[in-house]
Parts: C-alpha cells; structure tokens; sequence
C-alpha cells in the first residue's frame, strides 16, 4: 500500500521500502537537498524538517510511520522568494558562514519562536540543544533570535 | 599612476550574499549533486599493516549494476606534500586501517557498498607501530622501507627510518646560556592528542570525463591543489584536470589536501559516466586528517630578570602513515613554539613521524594551536621558577620592534607588547566573574599566541562590464569564512567606485582563473585580496584615462565613485561609469585587468633553519587571549566564565564579520581545549566515528566571546589588513590550560581536559610528565644528516 503524506502543500504517494529514511526520500526522490544529511544519528538537527509542526530530524524518521502527515521542509516554509523573520534576522545579523547547518536552525528555531515567543538567552540556547553548529560558536545566531524577541515586544 | 585607494572606503560591515540561499536551503553543496549520476564506494584495508597478495574483484564485478573498478594501477603515481610517499589507492603494503586500496562505480550507493564489501582482499600481516615512542624504538620496524627512492618535492628535509621529515633551527650557543650561572633551568614534557576538523559537508566529489579531460566539481579549499595531485597520482598531464568548486560546506584545513577526488576522476574516465563520491559520516570520522596528536620536550634557561637566554625543544609530531601536511608544519615549530618571546639563543627540533595510523592534515592555525599550548605552559612554570608574576614575564619577554625571532628575522613594530595593554583595558571594562564561581576553583589566565599569514600566489581578473558591474575571476573558494562574498567584492567595489552588490564573484574554476595556492592560512583576503585590488586597479586607471580624454581633464584629479566618473572634490561632475566603459569599448574593445601576487619572502639569518618550507614569515599575526574558568572539585568539570581575545587584524576590513569568525575559531578552541579528542584504539583505528562518540561545543557550552580588534600593525596585505578567520583558534588551548593550571593549583600538561583528567590532577594522581622517546639531550634527538 502506498504510503500517503502531504510535501509542502502537495499530497504525495510513495510506493517505497516503508524502513527509508524521510531524509533520502526529500533528498533523492524530490530533489529538497535543503535537509542536509550530516550525522544520519539524530545528533545534528542539520536534516530537520516539520512534522505536523514539530521540529524533528528526518534522518531517523521511517518513512513508513508518515502516513498521513505533513511534512514541510525549508524550501517548503515560505513563499518562493520571501523569507521568514527567523531567517530575516540572520541575515540582518550576518550569522550565516559555511550554511550547512542553517536550514535546520531555521525550522527548529521558527517552531520554537511560534511556541516561546519572548524566550530569554537560556531559553533560546536549550532550543538549540539538538542543532550543532561547526563554524559560527552559537552567540551570534542566539542575539539574532533575541533580536525578534524584542522586535515583537516593542 | 599610482592612488591609493581610501581604506575608509573599503571598511565596511558588509552583509553576505551568499546567507540568503544558504536559509532556504537552495544552495547547492558537492554533496547536493548526486542525483541522476552514478555512485562510488571505497574498499578499504581492515588491518593497520600488512602485505597485499591478492586482491579478487569477481565477486563484486558479479552484482548488477556495477559499473567499474578503480584500483592501484589506474593511478600509479605517488604523492604528497615535501616527498611524494603516498598512493591513491593501495595495492602492495597496508600502512593504516581504512587506508583505500580500490573502489566501485555503481548504479546505486547500495550497490556500489556491496560491491565494496563483496571485494577478496588477501592479506599477510606485518608488524605495525601505533605510536611515535613504538616508531622512534631502534628497533622499530619501517613504515616506508624505500624511503629514500621517493620523489623530493622540495629540498632540504633531513629524513630516515620511520622519520619523515625534521626541521632545525639553531641559532647562538644554547650550551653556554645553560652553563651560565646567574639563570634557572626550567623543563617540561607536554602532550596533546588528535582533533577533528568536523566539517559539516564532508569530503566529496562529482567527476566526469569530458573531451578527453576530467572534470572535477569538489568540496575543497584547494582547486589548484586537487589539478596537480590528480595529475600526479593518474599520471597525466594537469592540463588534462579542471576543478570547479560551489560553496564549501566547512574546511577548517581539511580540505586543504587532495585525497578523494581523483578516485572519482578514474572511476568518470572508466565509465564515461559523472560518478559521485560522498564520504558517510564514519569513514569522514574514521580517516579524518586531523589535527595531529603531539608530544615535546622543552627547557628554558632564564635569568631572574625573566630574560630567555636559552631555549632548546624537540617535538614530535604525528603524520601518520604518510607525510601529508605533517611534513610542511614542522616548519611551524620554529614561528610558534619559537614565537613570542625574545630568546637569547635556541635550538629547536621538529619531527613528523611515520605510524600505522590514519595520515593527519591541516586544521585552522595547525600545529600554532599546541605549541602556543605548550609554550604558555612553559612560561607560566618558568615564572613560577624565577618568583615573577606570569603577566610580568610577558610583558618583559614578548618580541617587540627590531627584536629577532627564532631563525633571525628581525620583527616590525611593537605589536604584542600594546596588545596586552589593551587585553588590560578589556579586562578593566568588564568586571571578573569570580562570583560565578560559586564555590568551585577559579582561575584566570593572560596567553600570547604567534601565528603567520600564509602567502604565495594568487591571481586575479576583473571585468568591467558595459553596464557598469565588475566581475571578479579568482580560483578562492567560499568556505564560509566570507572573503569571497565580503572582503573580495569590498576591496573591488572600493577601487572601482562602485557598491559591492555590483562585483559579480565567480566561483572556482581551474580553467578560468590562473594559479592559487588556495584559500586557508588566513591567506585569501590577504594574497587573493592583493590580485584583486591590482586587478581592479588596471581597470580603474583605462577608465580614467579614457574619461579624462573625454572630460578634457588630468587623470588624476578624477575619481570613481557610486558608479560614476567625478572630478575630485566635484560631485555630480563628470558621467556615469558605463559612458566611459561604452567609449572604451568603441576605442578598443572590453575593459579587463589583471592582478598577481606573491611572497615577497622576509630574510632570516642565514645557517639557522634546516629543513625549513618558510624560514621567515612575511605576515606574522598576533592574538592575546583571557579566559576565567571555574573547575568543580569532585566532578573535575571546567566551566568557561568568560573569555576575551585581542586580535592582530592589520585592517578590518568587515569588523562585524571578523568578530563572527573569532566568535567561531574560540569555539572550536574550547572544544580542543576541554572534550574533543579522536583516539588511536590498539588496532590502529580511530576510535570516534559519529557525533556521538566525538563531542563538539553545543549552544549551551558557550559563551560570548569579549573582542577588540588591534589595527594597524605593519602587514604587506592589501590596504594593510591580515587573515582574520585562522587565528582565533590559536591560543584558546593556551588559555584554557593556563587558567584551569591556576585554578587547580598544578601542573595541566595534555589536552584536553576532560571531567576524568582534571579530577586526577585536582586529586593528586597525575604523574610528572615525561617522555622518554625524546631524549633529554637535545642533540641526540637528530638524525644523522642525510647526504
Ligand atoms: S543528519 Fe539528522 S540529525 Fe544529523
Ligand atoms: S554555519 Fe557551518 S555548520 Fe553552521
């Protein structure tokens, strides 16, 4: 039986090995290289993606166990061409280096900011537990989320 | 015609062009390209040492679906960095465990793994050394027993046996500063082990065959490297290779060697096929080219006033089954561990040393990171000797301007001497974080750290197109450190007068840009900088005479500016930019320049350096670090309280993105300084293949990190700036280690310091470091002198 999910906004049918990881099926059937295979562990949060709004790694997530769900992924966050404020504020605050890393930060840290909208500096670091970032050492990406915290406030 | 071109015109906070698709996810990395293509696999030898006697590839060529073979003799051609000892793929002699000895084309990556592991490789053991005291033992067995037929890719290195290479320096008479009576001795024995560069993309390939050449996209911070070392180990003219490179997904040095690509170059040729080579995680982890595990012995001759008139050291540097890296770094020695403080007469010795393990690499400020380590150290106990406060003796003991360095050059400028004042002021400014403490040992340290500007050519072209942008054709790479998308646009766009979202930046391309010598070692802002800014300054100095002709005015009294031609001191004089490029090309056709750019080499004292790839260093960089620590007495726990670095940057040219790179190298400091280590297991393998088993700095380890940027240092870099991306990794060790020294109340002699190895010193249980494998009479740690 086909297994049916919704892709950013398109309902999909895959008649695939229900054990594949949904990282391979974004990254070799769809072509979303956006999730990027670092770990395949669930240690990096590189590959992560929502799942029914949750931010998680899809590199340890059965495409099997999908059925039904809605998966979106950073190609699939915003509208072609438009950026959301988490992304809006790392590039107003030039975090971004080799960008590996960036699109996961930015689907953990948009699901967190929709449910923590006036997080402190703990906070936002604590949401960062399952994103490893190689280059930047963090600080700079975590004055960036304050930034929209105290945006919102104003 | 020769204007300067205004720094305050270049200076600017410059955000990345490159960040918006790097959030949405559209670029595409050297591992995003494997769609549609065929997939490689390596086979690779499960033992540390042995003899091959046969190798069967029937079983794998049985399944379905393979598609070719690579295997010794499709690349007989040995290479390597100073001697040409290493193959691509293995097909004699076993050196380390996961060393390739053949590798499959396939349809699939499955497939081609399959294939990988269906492969009968036959085998006779031999002994195999794991550690350089085992490979220095006089009767350890050779690693390279025709070490002496192997191609000399660069003179001077004194070798033998299981040493693949030793650099010298020898300058005065060490034996009488030692003899004098009126100094103390200090000695010390330090260590540190093996650190991996992590990055996130790992090492990757997409090759094709295309008219008779190949054609090499990859992940590298070397384009021009990868051509000559393809060309070397296939035995073909370099000429036959071209390299392309997109965005770098991290280098951090690792990718500053060739070792993959021309794996995937033959399997393209064999197939006719673009075939992908993608490391996994565990065989990136597992044959990583780390920063390499060390070991030293040092001893200091000092007077009470804290003046160094004697120094000798002997370190041992790990490379490995081949030379690689390991043999250029020890060169470094000299400038690092050599580095900092005036020294009245020194003698030092720096070894790479063959073993059976995974060949180390490069990684951001290198062999810099453990000498500045062991130098602190060392000066911290020689202050401790001679009854000196450890900020006292620095003072006194750093080189300042005329002062001469380790091999006799003579330094520019009083440069550390300010800097510590500044760190002082820095300190000032914000109050200590003693209280964090909370009952747990605090300790606070001051380091110095001396690190170089790797030079050496570059070239440059810019384009002036007709409507007025510029493009910029240079071989550098963008690995995230943000010279392609800022510095180099910047330095452009000021010399032309025009923004930098104007400067077009073509990626790496060996058959459009001329020779480089890569982008690492700070070098690419500072030599691919210097091609660029003579590149657009040619193009200036055509359109300026061609609109003075036009303007019936002198060149020089015109200027470039926001896209137009302008009298100086005249604004909205003149004409738009593309009316004089339109002429210019009615005239003679498009406008182009180009710029080079190479070492102008620094003089050392003739006789003091042997075996040395850089005697003197053209663009010396210097960092002072502070750091505040708290160690938990019963767990042994380091907790960072705050950390400050006063960085030598000549001119910053984007404050706001160097400080993102200091943010980042401190980061990856601390990781070395306190958990990161990769471990040679009995079997010769490394024993951390994932995330889980080697431990990087998450967002709750860290802290912000408290900068101030030292301009105006002397530097031969364009508009006198320096590298800034290397050296914020430099002394974190150094500092990390000094502090937590202090905190405990003993001697810290390894790295890193995890909860186990803190706990065992604050508790007594941790031995005086000694190292017998280095004598402790400094000569006899030579090797005879090879003729
Ligand atoms: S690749 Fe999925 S968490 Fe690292
Ligand atoms: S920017 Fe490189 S891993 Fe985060």
């Amino acid at each position: 039986m086909p297994i049916e999910l919704t892709l950013n906004g398109e309902s999909i049918a895959l008649d695939i090995d229900p054990r594949t990881p949904l990282l391979d099926v974004l990254r070799d059937r769809h072509g979303l290289t956006g999730a990027k295979a670092v770990c395949r562990e669930g240690f990096c949060g590189a590959c992560t993606v929502h799942i029914d709004g949750q931010a998680v790694p899809s590199c340890l997530r059965p495409i099997g166990l999908l059925q039904g769900c809605n998966v979106v992924t950073v190609e699939g966050l915003t509208a072609p061409g438009t950026l959301n404020r988490v992304q809006q504020a790392f590039i107003d605050h030039d975090v971004v280096q080799c960008g590996m890393c960036f699109p996961g930060m930015v689907m953990t840290l948009t699901t967190f900011l929709d449910g923590t909208p006036n997080p402190n500096r703990d906070e936002v670091k604590s949401a960062l537990v399952g994103n490893i970032c190689r280059c930047t050492g963090y600080e700079r990406i975590i004055d960036a989320v304050l930034s929209i915290r105290s945006e919102g406030v104003a | 015609m020769n204007r300067p071109t205004d720094p305050r015109s270049v200076v600017m906070n410059l955000p990345r062009r490159d960040a918006l698709d790097k959030l949405t996810g559209r670029t595409r990395y050297t591992s995003d390209l494997g769609v549609g293509v065929l997939h490689a696999a390596i086979v690779r030898s499960t033992v540390a040492s042995a003899r091959i006697l046969r190798m069967d590839f029937a079983p794998a060529l049985a399944i379905k679906g393979v598609r070719a073979i690579a295997q010794a003799s499709d690349a007989p051609g040995l290479f390597g960095i100073g001697i040409a000892d290493h193959p691509l793929l293995n097909g004699t002699r076993i050196r380390f465990k996961g060393e390739p000895l053949a590798a499959i084309a396939a349809d699939t990556l499955e497939i081609a793994r399959a294939a990988a592991a269906a492969v009968i490789v036959e085998t006779e053991p031999l002994p195999a050394v794991m550690t350089m005291a085992e490979a220095l033992s006089p009767d350890a067995p050779t690693l390279h027993p025709d070490w002496k037929s192997y191609e000399l890719l660069r003179d001077g290195g004194i070798r033998g046996g299981n040493v693949a290479w030793e650099a010298r320096v020898i300058r005065g008479d060490t034996d009488a500063a030692f003899a004098r009576p009126d100094v103390t001795i200090v000695e010390d024995c330090f260590q540190v082990g093996r650190q991996n560069q992590l990055p996130f993309e790992p090492r990757c390939a997409v090759a094709s065959f295309e008219d008779g050449r190949y054609h090499i996209h990859t992940s590298t911070q070397v384009p021009w490297t990868v051509r000559a070392v393809t060309a070397k180990a296939l035995g073909v003219s370099a000429s036959r290779v071209r390299v392309t490179v997109p965005a770098v997904g991290g280098g951090f040095g690792l990718k500053f060697d060739c070792t993959i690509e021309p794996i995937a170059a033959v399997l393209a040729q064999k197939t006719g096929r673009t075939v992908s080579l993608v490391h996994s995680r565990e065989e990136e982890n597992l044959t990583c080219l780390c920063r390499e595990n060390a070991e030293l012995r040092i001893r200091s001759a000092v007077t009470a006033a804290g003046e160094i008139v004697g120094r000798e050291a002997t370190v041992l540097m790990d490379c490995g089954a081949y030379g690689g890296e390991q043999v250029f770094l020890t060169t470094m020695t000299a400038h690092t561990l050599g580095g900092n403080y005036k020294l009245g007469s020194v003698r030092l010795n720096s070894r790479a040393v063959y073993t059976n393990t995974p060949p180390n690499g490069a990684f951001r400020a290198c062999n810099g990171v453990y000498n500045t380590f062991f130098l602190e150290r060392h000066t911290d106990n020689i202050a401790r000797a001679i009854g000196m406060h450890p900020l006292e003796l620095r003072r006194r003991a750093v080189l300042g301007d005329g002062d001469i360095g380790a091999t006799g050059q003579v330094f520019q400028g009083d440069v550390l001497r300010p800097m510590l004042d500044r760190m002082a002021v820095l300190i000032d400014r914000t109050k200590d974080h003693r209280d964090k403490a909370d009952g747990r040992l605090y300790g606070r340290a001051t380091t110095v750290g001396t690190w170089f500007i790797f030079v050496g050519p570059s070239s440059a072209t810019v384009n002036l197109n007709a409507d007025g942008s510029a493009t910029l054709v240079t071989s550098g790479v963008e690995i995230g450190s943000g010279t392609m998308v800022q510095a180099l646009p910047q330095i452009v766009a000021a010399t032309l007068g025009l923004s930098p979202d104007e400067v077009i930046v073509k990626s790496a391309d060996t058959d459009a840009a001329g020779r480089d010598l890569g982008v690492g070692g700070g070098r690419a802002t500072v030599s691919i900088g210097a091609a660029s800014k003579m590149a657009a300054e040619r193009v200036r100095d055509q359109i300026l005479d061609i609109a003075a002709e036009m303007l019936q005015a002198q060149p020089e009294d015109l200027i470039l500016t926001k896209g137009r031609v302008e009298i100086a001191g005249r604004p909205g004089t003149g004409m738009a930019i593309t009316t004089a490029i339109a002429r210019a090309e009615a005239l003679f056709g498009p406008v182009s320049g180009n710029g080079n750019f190479t070492a102008p080499g620094v003089n050392a004292l003739p006789g003091c350096a042997a075996g040395h790839f850089i005697e003197a260093i053209d663009i010396p960089v210097f960092a002072v670090h502070d750091c505040e620590v708290a160690v938990d007495p019963d767990t042994g726990h380091v907790e960072v309280l705050s950390y400050k670095v006063v960085q030598d940057v000549g001119l910053a040219l984007n404050p706001r993105a160097i400080h993102s790179q200091i943010q980042g190298g401190v980061v990856q400091g601390l990781g070395y300084a306190l958990h990161e280590r990769v471990t040679v297991g009995p079997d010769g393998a490394l024993e951390q293949p994932g995330f889980e088993q080697y431990l990087v700095p998450l967002a709750g380890d860290v802290v912000p990190v408290e900068i101030d940027l030292y301009e105006g240092a002397p530097s031969i870099g364009p508009l006198g700036t320096k590298g800034a991306g290397e050296v914020p990794i430099l002394n974190v060790g150094a500092a990390v280690a000094c502090a937590v020294s202090r905190a405990v109340g003993r001697d810290v002699s390894e790295l890193p310091l995890t909860p186990p190895t803190v706990l065992a010193l604050i508790q007594g249980r941790t031995g005086r470091m000694d190292h017998p494998q280095i004598s402790a009479i400094w000569q006899d740690n030579l090797l005879a002198r090879a003729t």
